[in-house]
């Protein structure tokens, strides 16, 4: 308990520092929010019209198809939230930076991980979690529902965090992160709609390799009633199993790393 | 002319000298389609479905489209103009025997060569995954219009890109939050390349097309279609001629207003 209080102070130490850095420049700040809340308000106006036109979409109605995509927008934004540090992760091993962080008496990975948590990110996240209440009410889900919902929001969020350690990990190895990261985040957008629109081989893969389906889509069909008890257990023990690989990569990651430049 | 082939020429070396990158770049491109591609095909899964005007072939031949449009007008160089005034690295072209926005028009035309070369490996490559059902255009008029509407698209992209890039002049710290907000957000969502323009109502639609971002994707693949003909095309074509009339003409007045301003930070 004394060691996640002394982590948890570190991480508001830090969060606070890189809130600081953000609020120094006013005007790019709003440029990002505005951005950002741009983005995401024409894809919700796009889909609104889509399914005005259309009806449904693969069987789903508007407004669940509108709350597999606000779902994906929680787990993207709060991850992105919490480990923005990662975009910055290529520099500190180019030059060697790391080196500061491995002489310190903290975690590594939770410093590269955590150490520097977005304002912007964070400010869209309450309006954000409004409008999946809302949506989420809509649907008129069983009390069973929404716990496994939440279960598996947690477990997306878990997928999601083994994904940025193993980019990370990536990146000390290969010394690559920018297009890696991008490209993770490419395919995690695929997941703005139901997975089951793609067709094999794609769905296969957004399945079973880069598991967007069990991330994104399947908190979503357990509120609607469409999660099977198998799903769920499969789903929770691959979030456990990526989990153990993303940090067992990490420590292998960590004996190739060289110290150039430093 | 010489010296601007050889800067063509360099530019295409570089491109190749950071292959992973370039490479990564096009895999980027190519997930980007799936969503659109995946969404209307289940939309239009019913092939005798006609709505907002497309039928199932119109509207794949439309994400196809989106693919080989979008590598000739979005490949650019020129957003890293703004990191050049902000660094004052602006100093060493300025002190060249160059125009400097002809130098990076031209660095623009060699990226856009080889993403077009990439793109079309992509789209053959796609077309055998995927078998779409591709509208072929075959009256030579509107093959002409669609060349000269993406000629216009090109200009206007890489005149906003310019103008953006000349906002560090006066405000240094915010170079990548103006790209960020209008060539990765607005620009994006707007020109069409999620989804043509005409599926939303009216009244949005007529806001939309008030603004330069429907011509760089949305209206040069209508045009492709055939879904804009007649005077609504030679309209659609003034329009945006006048769209990069209005802003070479803003931005010759904005860069020379910049260069009174610049003070070569960081040199």
């Amino acid at each position: 308990m004394k060691k996640v209080k002394k982590y948890f102070k570190i991480w508001w130490m830090m969060s606070v520092n890189s809130f600081s850095v953000v609020l120094g420049q006013k005007l790019a700040l709003t440029m990002f929010l505005i951005g950002k809340i741009f983005r995401f308000t024409f894809f919700f106006l796009f889909l609104f019209f889509l399914l005005k036109g259309t009806g449904n979409l693969l069987g789903y109605s508007a407004n669940q198809i509108i709350f597999f995509y606000l779902t994906f927008n929680i787990i993207d934004v709060v991850t992105q939230f919490l480990f923005r540090q990662v975009y910055s992760f290529r520099p500190m091993i180019i030059n060697g930076d790391f080196d500061l962080v491995l002489v310190k008496p903290i975690n590594s990975l939770f410093r590269v991980l955590l150490g520097g948590a977005d304002i912007v990110d964070l400010i869209t996240i309450p309006p954000l979690f409004v409008l999946v209440i809302y949506y989420g009410s809509t649907l008129l889900p069983s009390l069973s529902g929404i716990v496994v919902y939440l279960v598996l929001l947690f477990n997306g969020f878990l997928i999601a965090t083994a994904f940025y350690i193993a980019i990370l990990s990536f990146a000390i190895v290969t010394l690559e992160v920018d297009h890696a990261v991008m490209i993770y985040r490419d395919l995690t957008n695929l997941g703005k709609l139901p997975v089951d629109i793609y067709k094999k081989p794609l769905r296969g893969i957004l399945t079973y390799i880069i598991p967007v389906g069990v991330m994104m889509t399947l908190p979503g069909k357990a509120i609607v009633g469409l999660a099977t008890t198998g799903g769920i257990v499969v789903a929770i023990l691959l979030g456990i199993l990526m989990m153990y690989l993303s940090l067992k990569f990490w420590n292998f990651a960590l004996t190739k790393y060289t110290s150039a430049s430093s | 002319m010489r010296k601007y082939l050889t800067i063509f020429r360099i530019s295409i070396e570089e491109e190749f000298a950071y292959r992973l990158n370039f490479i990564l770049w096009r895999v980027r491109n190519v997930l980007q389609i799936f969503l659109t591609y995946f969404l209307w095909s289940t939309v239009y899964s019913d092939s005798t479905r006609e709505i907002f005007g497309y039928n199932r072939t119109k509207i794949l031949t439309y994400v196809f489209g989106i693919m080989v449009v979008r590598a000739l007008v979005f490949s650019a160089r020129a957003m890293d103009v703004s990191n050049d005034v902000a660094n004052g690295d602006l100093s060493n072209y300025l002190l060249k025997p160059i125009k400097y926005i002809k130098y990076w028009f031209t660095r623009d035309l060699a990226s856009k060569t080889l993403n077009l070369i990439f793109s079309i490996f992509e789209f053959l490559l796609l077309f055998i995954i995927l078998k779409p059902p591709l509208f072929l255009q075959t009256n030579l008029f509107l093959l002409l219009a669609f060349i000269l509407s993406i000629v216009l698209a090109i200009l206007i992209y890489f005149l906003i890109l310019f103008l953006l890039s000349s906002i560090p002049f006066w405000v240094p710290e915010i170079g990548w939050g103006s790209h960020f907000l209008v060539t990765v957000v607005i620009a994006e969502s707007l020109s069409g390349s999620l989804f043509p323009i005409n599926i939303l109502p009216q009244l949005l639609q007529s806001i939309v097309m008030t603004t330069p971002f429907p011509y760089l994707i949305y209206f040069p693949v209508e045009v492709y279609l055939g879904n804009i003909t007649s005077w609504a095309l030679v309209g659609g074509l003034i329009v945006a001629a006048a769209w990069v009339g209005i802003l070479w003409f803003t931005l010759n007045i904005v860069w020379q207003k910049g260069l009174k301003v610049y003070q070569s930070i960081g040199r």
